[in-house]
């Protein structure tokens, strides 16, 4: 591979409420800092959705918001610390899947999607169930799924 | 199809009563609230007893706001310490409304009483969300309205306890009184009391917007099914084929609702909601200066 392209290719980290989701970032960070390139982060909002009043509505929005920058400036700390470079921050509002799809299709920076399995067996989780399922044929850039379980030596060899 | 209801005393058409239902329900489904205040003047114009109407109301936003609460619980958005200072205002205000209630009955003044309630409450939320949301139609967005001053006279109130959830470390003195209000008007409208409780937890007590959602449900099915309880238990005024006959048309119509809901845009949906509000309190201001057809009503001794 070129280094240029190598340098600028992108791994994406989709950041939910999920505990394997720390997984999936290390991986990332590890694969970076070991081949280059670049860590994505994306948070994707619950849209405010119905509330009585306006006002209110637009305080949830600008609290969920400010809160996803907060945590994304946590993550990225993180980030910088194992790679030495900042990672792209990236907050969308909308259904995590449609939103993730979207970005993958519109950005063309995107290189590889990092995801991790769940943990216990009630499958890998629904951004996995559904990208791997239906709506595999979406897909523009290819996955990486990192297994829940994987110790930060397993992860160290395996990147 | 004429059906007699036992503790109202009155003949109705059950499908008119389904189709109440499934109006009302459909309506809270859309817009995402309770639908007590549409419920309860529905069922006053109907000719039903204020002390039924009420009760009725109050049931309604029980059933509405159930399955939201459960909801909001598993995502963890309740504050429960936040939300049982408030149920227990909540209940406090709902005993004092009972008690009031039961006064007014006796001195044969409730359907006046309540009439008013709704006339100067709805008529007050009424307006201000026409005007939010015409200012935001008007600007194509919405402010977020500061928070009040971080630290105000609430603050140096006795009694501070942490709401580890909410973030905060305040007196339980304004989270109560703000209960007891809510639960007032919700034992003496029928109503959850949604509209006026988020905003008074935002902008009062500071609790953020996250949790405000699930811990305002959570106080208002505790609340109204305390107004039901008691409504049954010391006015008697809980009408079972009334409710199950609204229950019927209610479910499904509330799921029709929230299904079209998804699909509004937020401003105009608010906009309607500002004005149906409206509505409902213009009938009952008509109804309160229109010269009655039955000059005097027969009360309960």
């Amino acid at each position: 591979m070129p280094e240029e392209s190598r340098r600028n290719r992108v791994f994406l980290v989709v950041v939910d409420d999920s505990a394997e989701r720390a997984v999936a970032l290390t991986y990332a960070c590890l694969r970076v800092k070991k081949s280059g390139g670049r860590v994505a982060l994306l948070r994707v909002l619950e849209p405010a959705g119905q509330t009585e009043w306006a006002g209110v509505g637009a305080l949830l929005a600008q609290e969920r918001r400010s809160e996803a920058e907060q945590l994304l400036g946590g993550l990225a700390a993180q980030v910088r610390e194992i790679t030495g470079g900042m990672p792209i921050l990236l907050i969308r509002e909308g259904d995590p899947r449609e939103e993730l799809l979207k970005l993958m299709a519109e950005d063309p920076r995107i290189s590889i999607l990092v995801l991790a399995a769940a943990p216990g067996n009630s499958g890998p989780g629904p951004l996995i169930a559904a990208l791997t399922g239906r709506h595999a044929n979406r897909m523009r850039v290819p996955m990486t799924i990192v297994p829940a379980g994987l110790s930060a030596e397993e992860l160290e060899r395996v990147t | 199809m004429q059906v007699y209801l036992p503790i109202a005393e009155m003949s109705v058409d059950a499908f008119l009563l389904v189709g109440i239902g499934f109006g009302v329900g459909w309506l809270s489904g859309l817009f995402g609230v309770g639908g007590g205040f549409l419920l309860t003047p529905a069922l006053l114009l109907l000719g039903i007893p204020a002390p039924v109407a009420v009760a009725s109301g109050a049931n309604q936003v029980l059933g509405a706001s159930t399955s939201g609460v459960i909801a909001q619980s598993r995502r963890g958005n309740v504050d429960w310490v936040m939300g049982v200072v408030l149920v227990a205002g909540g209940l406090f205000g709902s005993i004092i409304g009972i008690q009031l209630f039961a006064f007014l009955r006796g001195a044969g003044l409730v359907d006046a009483v309540v009439s008013i309630f709704y006339v100067v409450v709805l008529g007050g939320v009424g307006s201000l969300m026409v005007m939010e949301s015409l200012r935001a139609i008007l600007r194509r967005r919405a402010d977020a309205p500061a928070r009040l001053h971080q630290h105000f006279w609430m603050h140096g109130l006795p009694f501070k306890i942490r709401f580890r959830k909410s973030r905060l470390f305040i007196s339980v003195i304004p989270p109560l009184l703000v209960g007891a209000g809510i639960g007032l008007l919700s034992a003496i409208m029928g109503v959850g009391g949604g509209f006026m409780l988020v905003p008074a937890m935002i902008y009062l007590l500071g609790i953020p917007t996250a949790v405000v959602i699930g811990t305002s449900l959570f106080q208002v099915v505790c609340v109204t099914s305390a107004v039901t309880i008691m409504s049954a238990w010391q006015l008697g005024s809980v009408d079972i084929v009334l409710t199950l006959l609204l229950l019927l048309g209610g479910v499904s119509g509330a799921q029709f609702g929230a299904q079209m809901g998804g699909r509004l845009r937020g401003e105009e949906t608010r906009a309607l909601l500002g004005l149906l509000v409206l509505a409902v309190a213009a009938m009952l201001f008509w109804g309160l200066i229109d010269t009655p057809d039955h000059m005097f009503t027969l009360g309960p001794g």
